[in-house]
């Protein structure tokens, strides 16, 4: 899979969006007409929880088939064309959208906001390209503060004149350029409110680091973002999430990528990641009390049974899988927050730095 | 074979005379003759049925059941007399042959032999003498489904003579000579003459026979099998009457499809597991929903849910021995109800398909007709695509491949011709067999696969959905 910065031109994809409706033309006017698209599978886990599979390489794993010959194939097809047709018009314009503007053009056929998105992840698989490539972009949510300072397309981000001020993650990411920093490492955090508890207790100025969070599940431009400033500057990465399931999953979402965009898992993933915390052991490490601690639901005990079966955890980051696996056992979880039990910045004076200068991570 | 009345007994030899001619691989003829004697005393006709067929084996008359009641008693003593020769024999072999008797080897009487000096011809005349009157007898061998010459000689002082060919079948040269081919042109003539309730074909209806959408299906099974020389064929029409059309004509237009069934070149009752292979049949899969079946009065009928106005559909089975007369061991009843279940159903399935094959955009599902819904939509994009490129070679490319000249670059054109092309795909794949449209999504998949219920990539404050079905 190509990616990020291997498509510099707008002009390189348009000739590849004409190759695929030359080629869905060509079938359909051929003798033996047909009118068939071959999309390849990418997924970046399976549920060999032995880890003796291939997910680890990023080469397609089969093949989808869509045809005319069920309703919802044909459905697909068609937000597809529409999805592609969009994106033929952004790029020969050279102007940019979002998959909400892209849903706003035909709401009442695309239904909902997801199958936009299956089609674009669809085109860039078809086109073997990243979706910034489409001229498909978002609104980051991401946050970023700290010890850093970059222009994008001209504008200047100097987050060092106040590092403890968040700033949106840029969207253009290609467009990012000149970034300084002298942060000593780069802290990720699950949560808005944990970002703005360390904010407000000038975590960053006193530490000299950078932090950023995707404000729960980290979106594609935060991911590229946090890659492009981790290649630049070649800073230590640790990550501070919810000891429960959902904090687990979107740890994993930084470290391997996601499922539906595991075909661009290569240009997202963060492989040099620490995990901090926070971990059952730090209950009694750190003396919390514990009411702080609360029953996993039943839905919570699945979504970490399922966890436990993505084979990449064995595979690559097993002592993670057994942190996992203790929380199953114990059948409790709790929250960062529940460190404020203390005082409100014991996570930014005693947790983190102690983690940290401690090593006591994962 | 059931006989429980002059009308029907004579039906009988009628049709054992047409499976002889059947036989030959030349042109017969069949004659029916009465001949009446109204001033003997009492009066009676004697009736003759002749054919130019191979001769006859007397083993099929032993197959007709005579139903004694006071109608055969009182009008017939039980008696026909069979003069028959085969091209080969040298003579004419008469016998008498009374089919009221209990034993059969009581029944046949021998009589002198006639010689053929040395003539080469074949064929079988039966007659028998009844109390029945001309006139009753004349209403009664009008069969609508075949064409006989009638001679009636009324023996008067007058000398009057009649002659008639009934039903006469519209001149039609038939490419092969095989049985389905004349089942599909009877059947086609019954349906442009609106179910023979019109002696001649309905022309306003039906300007030529390519108005009908015909499909034919030969089951039959293989010669190793236990079941071997049984066939099953099956014809099916599907007419389609305009909105011009008389009131008249619409009558037969009711959504019911009376299905006409054949066995051993005679029209008869459709056999019950034949019935059951219809209702078990899955109409749905060639858009057809049949919404109940029943074989009252001697007919059966299918009623369907779904048929277009002005749409009828007819079918007609024909369910034979290859071999003739049957030399073969009848299976026993039970083998035989599944034969006739299987025959029916593949016969009628193969009917089917053909006639989806040979007709483009009939007999579609309702999958296809929704999958065909989305082809305008698609031909939009797809032109859009090419019309909206800023590369003219591209769209020169594109416009050549779909037939189009540069100049025609209007949209409405690009588009209308894409449509027909995914349309003719979409037909295209509704005709495949149900099998290769199951098979599987994805190819070369381990199966080892699992998408949790995950929200993922949340983006713009929308939740992503990760469900990877539409």
């Amino acid at each position: 899979m190509e990616g990020n910065n291997s498509i510099s031109q707008p002009f390189e994809m348009l000739i590849r969006i004409r190759e695929f409706t030359r080629s869905l033309i060509k079938g359909m006017c051929a003798e033996q007409s047909s009118f068939v698209v071959h999309i390849d599978r990418f997924r970046n886990y399976c549920t060999d929880s032995s880890g003796y599979c291939s997910c680890s390489s990023d080469t397609a794993k089969g093949k989808e088939v869509i045809t005319l010959q069920r309703e919802c194939h044909v459905h697909r097809l068609d937000v597809l064309l529409r999805v592609l047709l969009i994106v033929q018009q952004l790029l020969q314009e050279n102007k940019h959208g979002s998959k909400r503007d892209i849903f706003y053009m035909h709401p009442s056929v695309f239904r909902e906001q997801s199958v936009v998105d299956r089609a674009i992840n669809d085109i860039c698989i078809l086109l073997q390209c990243s979706r910034h490539n489409l001229n498909v972009v978002s609104v980051g949510k991401g946050l970023v503060m700290g010890w850093i300072r970059f222009s994008e397309a001209g504008r200047k981000y100097d987050c060092i004149n106040h590092p403890n001020c968040a700033h949106p993650v840029p969207v253009n990411v290609e467009e990012v350029k000149d970034i300084m920093s002298v942060a000593k490492y780069i802290l990720i955090v699950e949560k808005e409110s944990v970002f703005q508890r360390l904010a407000n207790d000038q975590f960053c100025k006193k530490n000299q680091c950078i932090v950023i969070t995707g404000r729960g599940y980290p979106d594609v431009p935060t991911r590229r973002f946090l890659r492009l400033i981790i290649e630049k500057l070649c800073l230590p990465t640790y990550c501070l999430v919810d000891c429960d399931p959902y904090g687990f999953d979107i740890l994993t979402t930084y470290r391997f990528g996601s499922m539906q965009m595991a075909y661009d898992a290569k240009f997202l993933r963060i492989t040099k990641i620490h995990w901090i915390g926070v971990f059952l052991s730090d209950v009694d490490k750190f003396s919390l009390p514990k009411h702080c601690l609360l029953p996993l639901t039943k839905e919570d005990k699945s979504r970490t049974e399922a966890l436990l079966r993505r084979c990449y955890l064995e595979r690559e980051v097993p002592e993670w899988r057994l942190e996992l696996e203790f929380l199953l056992q114990r059948g409790v979880k709790f929250e960062i927050e529940a460190l404020s039990a203390h005082s409100l910045s014991f996570l930014s004076d005693v947790y983190v730095p102690s983690k940290i200068q401690g090593e006591l991570y994962m | 074979m059931e006989a429980s009345s002059i009308h029907e007994l004579c039906r009988c030899f009628m049709y054992l005379a047409i499976q002889r001619c059947r036989l030959l691989d030349d042109l017969c003829r069949l004659s029916v003759f009465l001949k009446s004697s109204p001033l003997s005393h009492p009066p009676f006709v004697r009736i003759s049925i002749s054919d130019t067929g191979v001769g006859s084996c007397l083993e099929e008359f032993l197959d007709i059941k005579i139903t004694r009641g006071p109608i055969l008693d009182e009008t017939w003593d039980g008696v026909i007399s069979v003069a028959t020769t085969n091209i080969c024999d040298d003579k004419i072999y008469h016998q008498n042959l009374n089919l009221k008797g209990e034993a059969s080897m009581q029944r046949l009487t021998k009589l002198p032999s006639a010689s053929k000096n040395g003539a080469k011809f074949s064929g079988t005349e039966i007659s028998l003498s009844t109390l029945e009157t001309v006139d009753n007898l004349m209403q009664i061998l009008m069969i609508p489904k075949l064409a006989i010459e009638f001679v009636i000689d009324r023996g008067d002082p007058s000398g009057s003579r009649c002659e008639n060919i009934i039903q006469a079948i519209q001149c039609v040269s038939l490419s092969s000579d095989s049985n389905i081919e004349y089942l599909k042109s009877g059947l086609e003539d019954y349906v442009l003459k609106h179910n023979n309730h019109l002696q001649n074909i309905c022309h306003s209806c039906f300007p030529n026979r390519e108005h009908l959408k015909v499909g034919t299906g030969v089951a039959c099974y293989s010669e190793s099998s236990r079941n071997a020389g049984q066939v099953m064929e099956a014809v099916i029409v599907i007419s389609q009457l305009s909105e011009s059309t008389s009131p008249s004509c619409f009558q037969v237009c009711d959504g019911k499809t009376e299905v006409l069934y054949y066995k051993d070149f005679s029209p008869c009752l459709i056999s019950r597991p034949s019935l059951n292979a219809l209702t078990s049949i899955d109409w749905k899969s060639y858009g057809l929903t049949l919404r109940s079946n029943s074989d009252e009065n001697s007919t059966a009928l299918l009623e369907w849910e779904n048929l277009p106005l002005g749409f009828h559909i007819d079918i007609v089975l024909h369910h034979y021995q290859k071999k003739y007369p049957s030399a073969i061991v009848m299976p026993p009843a039970k083998q035989m109800d599944t034969t006739d279940r299987s025959l029916t159903r593949k016969a009628v399935k193969f009917a089917l398909n053909d006639l989806k094959e040979k007709n483009a955009g009939v007999l579609l599902t309702a999958q296809t007709l929704k999958i065909r819904s989305y082809a305008p939509d698609l031909a939009r994009t797809l032109a859009g695509l090419i019309l909206s490129s800023n590369d003219s070679n591209f769209q020169g490319e594109c416009l050549s491949l779909l037939g189009l000249q540069s100049q025609e670059i209007e949209s409405e054109t690009v588009e209308d011709c894409i449509k027909e092309r995914l349309i003719s795909v979409i037909d295209l794949n509704d005709r495949k067999p149900q099998r290769n449209k199951e098979a599987a999504p994805y190819l070369f998949d381990d199966g080892c696969y699992e998408v949790d219920n995950f929200p993922d990539d949340y983006e713009e404050g929308e939740e992503a959905n990760s469900s990877l079905e539409i």
